[in-house]
């Protein structure tokens, strides 16, 4: 009898210590004993141990799919491992306050989300006082512009004309995935820049919008290229118009808002990676030169444009003026926010 | 459904291949034990070996994380029998009767009903998945915010009737989980309510923590006390008998479990509700429509039988929007869906055209995973039921252990486990008040759900909040279920009392 209780209890503490690392550390557990040869060789110089990024959204998610797909081949170019650990909560400023009250060593590194991460700290409700200058900028990721969509059997827009049209004179709901959201904030832009109608509800992700517009409960999706290019493909909506500076290589049949006449607007969710502040110049050298080759693999690239994603490899200035605009955009449409 | 022999050759080939039978396995068995324990849900079992399928063949990658997710469901209960300490939110109704059983001694019984329940529920949504995908899914698009909203408040419904005891502190105990559902952001100002400045608690108060301390870390504070006393022949009561149920009282049970089933495929194919609300919805049907309600709560195999069918059968549900509109029907398939999209398999039509191979291999693998779950689970009842023969000062500790790790393990936040400590002692003094913590939970799934349907029923109705609601024909149809539901015991106790007075009057 007691040898059962013993075996049973020991059974329990190893499924629970077992269970523990697996959540905290997901694979690399296996990678770190793999990866120790060359580890051992370049003794010296940084990095030495596996290196840690955050990502402020939970498993499984865009931002986490697309990390897991990128780091693999940051591993090759560093010879460390990067472990993914998933901080959600708090619109994401959860794993934010954790990247920045990291210690500026090089081996914690994250995820940033931009416009959500501006509208966290512009909205004056939240009282925060860390902005997007408080993080050491490595580069940017993903660029996934805005996209306008309806119903594939909605007969009442057959163009973007027809609907901006429609809305100038009555009130036409659209998706958004929260206040705030860039979704949200590209149905104000067009709202304050050609006088519509347009009425954000707000729900929580993507897929709850695209649910509320097949149904027919909510007129039109706005949303990312990235999210509406497959219900496009597959005859469940008709994107009718993308917000940005040029066509999308995954719709280039579809207009922008700005070749059909209606002005600069353009609205965009991009993720990039960024380290606490004061990360040495030479590791932060280090993960750029890094992630600029990584980006570059096929695999990598392949696998983010059949998610429909484009990759848009940003760093230095280039991107801090990039993160600047998308900052003004934000603080632009703040009266309409009534912030 | 168009059958083509060549089709179910080539699933048939993929699906008894070595590695695919092996994935089968190992998400089984992993997702039994990932699922007993507390705080480890189907959700975060499925999530931590996403990034295991990438190498995998899809076939394979696949159908191991469906069997995980069905079977982490059903290793939820084990845990809320035995420990009451449900594993996932999916079990908490289970807690209710299955301890109930365990202090009995029917600990036994208990694991070989669930095991039977959850097999039979999650073949059927496997079934329904299979037959039903494409017809069902436009139904659920039929359900929007207004419907949201009043499924919500029909399940609140249920809180009156879930204690055995008083029906005001039945409704007290929701309400204070309905005030604590209000903290987070709200979700069209996005003004951050009740969070005093901490932002873990914008997102609001995360379930697992709060469920594993009102229902574990409570539980196991109550034994505490109890230790120096004699009182051990509860837990230490003979566990006689057999796992399997007796003919009869599967007959007493067949129509309760087809029944949630039926509730639970239906439940898991709304977006946004899973397993945590199907099982609820199981639970209260089952005591609706029994001839003996006042037995729920004190150790009922129906009890067990309904949300047990109803929680494994969400799972099937759940995938029918995943597949055909990459609409995730529960939490977990919201997770699945990155697992899909790793795998280059985009949800929609062309997964039952140009993937037809793989996609219907993984159906029928997810079927094969609710058969050897229950078999697993049938030949394993006896020796796990031994857990309950651990005396509660060395149980207790591995509970705690248990349920820091899975409040931790969740969000890798340790707020969360302050939140779960909180929530404990919480727990504790509502249990020694005589509240139960259920309503609690039950509140703080549902009324987050009520509020945000109805914010954006005011937003989508343009001012007409009533008109809107009333032109939507599935609104009227759940209106109706409401007022039945608040009416129908007074109704029913009129009844009763005329019945009862004309029996004497006769006499």
């Amino acid at each position: 009898m007691k040898k059962i209780i013993a075996l049973l209890v020991i059974c329990l503490f190893a499924l629970s210590i077992l269970a523990g690392c697996g959540a905290g550390t997901n694979t690399p557990a296996e990678k770190d004993e793999s990866k120790e040869a060359p580890k051992e060789i370049k003794k010296e110089e940084y990095p030495k141990k596996g290196i840690t990024v955050i990502v402020s959204y939970s498993a499984g998610g865009g931002t986490d799919t697309g990390a897991r797909i990128l780091l693999p081949h940051v591993e090759k170019e560093l010879g460390v491992p990067l472990t993914v650990v998933n901080k959600p909560g708090g619109g994401g400023w959860v794993g934010w306050n954790e990247l920045l009250n990291a210690e500026a060593d090089g081996y914690t590194i994250g995820y940033i989300n931009t416009p959500n991460l501006m509208t966290g700290y512009l909205n004056p409700a939240m009282k925060r006082d860390k902005t997007i200058d408080d993080f050491t900028l490595i580069g940017n990721h993903v660029l996934d512009y805005g996209a306008i969509a309806v119903k594939a059997d909605d007969d009442r827009f057959q163009t973007i004309d027809d609907l901006i049209e429609y809305a100038k004179k009555n009130e036409v709901t659209t998706t958004s995935t929260g206040m705030g959201s860039d979704d949200h904030i590209a149905a104000l832009k067009v709202n304050d820049s050609v006088g519509t109608k347009f009425v954000p509800v707000h729900g929580k992700g993507a897929s709850h919008g695209k649910a509320g517009v097949l149904g027919g409960h909510i007129d039109v999706f706005f949303a990312n290229v990235g999210e509406a290019t497959v219900p496009h493909k597959n005859g469940e909506m008709r994107v009718l118009a993308i917000m940005a500076p040029e066509r999308s290589k995954f719709l280039p049949d579809i207009p922008t808002l700005e070749e059909k006449g209606y002005g600069k607007i353009y609205s965009w969710s991009a993720r990039g990676l960024a380290a606490p502040p004061g990360l040495p110049q030479d590791k932060l050298d280090k993960l750029i030169a890094a992630f600029e080759k990584a980006m570059d693999a096929p695999e990598h690239v392949k696998k983010m444009e059949d998610m429909g994603l484009l990759v848009k490899w940003m760093k230095g200035e280039e991107y801090k003026k990039f993160l600047k605009e998308d900052e003004a955009s934000v603080i632009k449409v703040r009266d309409l926010l009534g912030w | 459904m168009v059958i083509n022999p060549d089709l179910i050759l080539t699933v048939l080939t993929k699906l008894f291949s070595f590695e695919t039978l092996l994935a089968l396995f190992a998400g089984t068995l992993g997702g039994m034990i990932i699922g007993s324990l507390p705080g480890l849900s189907a959700t975060m079992g499925v999530a931590l070996l996403i990034p295991v399928t990438f190498g995998m063949d899809p076939v394979a990658g696949l159908t191991m994380l469906s069997a995980i997710y069905t079977s982490a469901v059903y290793g939820g209960s084990i845990s809320a029998i035995l420990i009451h300490t449900p594993g996932t939110p999916a079990s908490a109704a289970t807690a209710l009767d299955g301890y109930q059983m365990t202090l009995r001694g029917e600990g036994l019984k208990a694991m070989g009903i669930t095991t039977i329940s959850s097999m039979i529920g999650g073949f059927l949504s496997a079934v329904a998945l299979l037959f039903l995908a494409p017809p069902l899914s436009l139904i659920s698009l039929k359900f929007n915010a207004p419907e949201y909203f009043l499924i919500a408040i029909f399940g609140l419904t249920i809180i009156g009737s879930l204690t055995t005891g008083s029906i005001i502190k039945g409704l007290s105990a929701g309400v204070i989980g309905l005030i604590v559902g209000l903290i987070g952001t709200d979700i069209i100002t996005g003004f951050p309510r009740y969070t005093f400045g901490l932002t873990p608690l914008e997102s609001g108060i995360a379930l697992v923590p709060a469920m594993i301390g009102l229902f574990s870390l409570s539980q196991v504070l109550i034994q505490v006390e109890e230790l120096g006393k004699v009182d051990k022949e509860k837990v230490m009561a003979e566990l006689k008998g057999r796992v399997l149920p007796t003919w009869k009282e599967f007959k007493s049970i067949f129509i309760t479990i087809i029944r949630s089933s039926i509730l639970g495929i239906f439940v898991g194919i709304l977006p946004g509700a899973g397993g945590d609300i199907g099982s609820w919805v199981g639970y209260n049907e089952a005591k609706r429509f029994s001839k003996n309600p006042e037995k729920f709560g004190t150790g009922c195999i129906e009890g067990v039988a309904a949300p047990e069918a109803a929680n494994n059968a969400v799972t099937g549900g759940a995938l029918i929007p995943l597949l055909t509109l990459g609409i995730p029907g529960s939490s977990t398939t919201a997770v699945l869906l990155g697992g899909l999209i790793i795998q280059g398999l985009i949800p929609g039509r062309e997964l039952f055209t140009t993937h037809a191979k793989i996609t219907y291999t993984v159906i029928f693998g997810f079927m094969l995973a609710n058969i050897l779950m229950g078999i697993c689970g049938l030949l394993a009842a006896k020796h796990i039921v031994k857990v309950t023969k651990i005396p509660s000062a060395v149980l207790g500790p591995i509970i705690v252990v248990l349920s820091v790790v899975g409040s931790y393990a969740i969000n890798n936040n340790i707020f969360d486990v302050y939140v779960m400590v909180a929530f404990g002692i919480i727990g504790y003094f509502m249990r020694k008040t005589g509240f139960h913590p259920a309503p609690v939970v039950l509140a703080l799934i549902l009324g987050p759900m009520a509020e945000n349907g109805l914010k954006q029923s005011f937003v989508l109705s343009k001012g007409n909040l009533l008109g809107y609601f009333l032109g939507r024909p599935i609104c009227i149809v759940l209106i109706i279920l409401i007022v039945l539901a608040i009416a129908s015991p007074m109704i029913l106790s009129k009844l009763e009392q005329k019945r009862k007075r004309e029996v004497q009057a006769q006499a």
